[in-house]
């Protein structure tokens, strides 16, 4: 059994997940990343996406959805993240229609001053595509 | 004249009784708003030290923090305060204490204060005294999601970096217990960093992905958010909490009062059916 790190993920409203974990792979801005006990401390900002647990002692993965942030690597590791679901909680039809109205909305001619609400809009899609990969266990997973 | 007096007192026991019961039920309102406040707090209290904590760790052991967030990098004119007032009114001291706090920092202002003001109490008092508001938030405060204090932290951050503002203050109330609230006054922007001896320095070096000032550019307008998010939060239970103490205490006097007021009834029934007894036998006296 490889070694265990202690791994605590934080949103605004509620500790997350706190546990002993052998693997924990996340979406840095550069491209998926996973962390193990003793890795060299890390600073990494967080992009929207998939969130992997592997917890001590287990074989499978637990997949969850999160909506960027950063993970602090020490001898514990931190991910700090805006919002996170575990893939049993999320609501596919929900995703699914945000989904459907931010590309709507993206479809419509726009001037530049909605540069901003493009990017939310983006951000949207992203993060009901996350939401729907991970309910179904992962985009990793159907490959 | 004395059954006047008598119908006098019986109106305002009347009176003073109904307005006990309103303020029985809105303490008892409060008493219910304050437990799930209270729940939401520290549930966010909680995992708050965490990122408190884990952001001030990265500011101390690095030196290459992006120097228009540190303290004493520009001249300090133009203040912004973020103030947490309540919507509602009927809770004691808890607003004006707030505001005579703000109204302390603001004297040694040169230029006129930004103000953002959470909370419509703060922003009438404000608006009264011709102050200019930038932004204003005036939902109830205790089902306030994160997603919402991004929408009040956002134009904060933009006014400071692009040097409208050169301070960011936040005055709210502070919550100790349920009896005892405390205004605080913190320093959101810029950051006051002492390197604080007890706190051990780091002695490994740290990769920062995709680079230290992309990380110090999440990590401050963050830092912000998370700050007023807690003081939202903690504001909100602080609200209730007074609400709380002054129903309680408007229940406790009504009740006196009303104790005091039947005496007097009593006392004014008694002294009539005396004074008719006297009358009547002073009439038949007379008739003997």
């Amino acid at each position: 059994m490889a070694k265990s790190v202690l791994l605590e993920v934080i949103t605004p409203s509620k500790l997350f997940y706190k546990g002993e974990v052998e693997l924990v792979i996340c979406r840095t801005l550069t491209g998926d990343e996973g962390f193990m006990a003793n890795h060299s401390w890390a600073c990494k900002l967080l992009d929207v996406g998939e969130l992997w647990i592997q917890e001590a002692g287990a074989k499978d993965f637990r997949v969850a959805a999160i909506a960027g942030g950063y993970v602090d690597v020490k001898d514990y590791i931190v991910i700090y993240t805006d919002a996170a679901e575990w893939s049993g909680d999320i609501d596919l039809e929900k995703a699914k229609s945000e989904k459907e109205r931010a590309e709507q909305w993206l479809a419509q001619p726009h001037t530049k001053e909605d540069y901003d609400n493009i990017l939310l809009a983006k951000m949207a899609i992203a993060k009901s595509l996350t939401r729907m990969h991970v309910s179904e266990g992962g985009a990793r997973r159907k490959r | 004249m004395a059954t006047s007096n008598l119908r006098d007192i019986k109106r305002r026991i009347k009176s003073v009784n109904s307005t006990e019961h309103i303020t029985n039920a809105m303490k008892l309102v409060s008493t219910a708003k304050l437990r799930k406040a209270k729940s939401t707090f520290e549930r966010t209290r909680e995992y708050f030290h965490y990122i408190t904590e884990s952001i001030e760790e990265i500011f101390n052991s690095t030196t290459d923090v992006p120097e228009k967030y540190l303290a004493g990098n520009r001249e300090i004119k133009t203040r912004c305060y973020v103030i947490m007032t309540s919507c509602r009114g009927l809770c004691g001291g808890f607003n004006t204490n707030v505001i005579k706090e703000a109204d302390r920092q603001m004297t040694y202002d040169m230029n006129p204060p930004v103000i953002v003001a959470v909370g419509s109490r703060g922003k009438e008092y404000y608006e009264k005294k011709c102050h200019y508001i930038h932004s204003e938030y005036c939902a109830p405060p205790e089902n306030i999601s994160f997603m919402e204090t991004k929408g009040i932290s956002k134009p904060i951050i933009e006014m400071y970096d692009q040097g409208e503002i050169d301070e960011v203050v936040m005055i709210y109330t502070s919550f100790v217990s349920t009896l005892e609230q405390q205004v605080k006054t913190v320093t959101l922007l810029p950051f006051q960093i002492d390197y604080d001896p007890n706190v051990m320095k780091l002695d490994k070096i740290v990769e920062y992905e995709p680079s230290v000032e992309e990380v110090f550019n999440y990590l401050v307008p963050k830092y912000v958010e998370i700050m007023i998010y807690g003081a939202i939060v903690e504001s909100a239970t602080c609200e209730h909490a007074a609400r709380r103490m002054a129903m309680e205490s408007a229940t406790d006097n009504a009740r006196e009062m009303l104790a005091d007021l039947s005496l007097y009834y009593n006392r004014a029934r008694q002294a009539s059916i005396t004074r008719e007894i006297v009358e009547i036998v002073a009439g038949s006296e007379a008739q003997k």
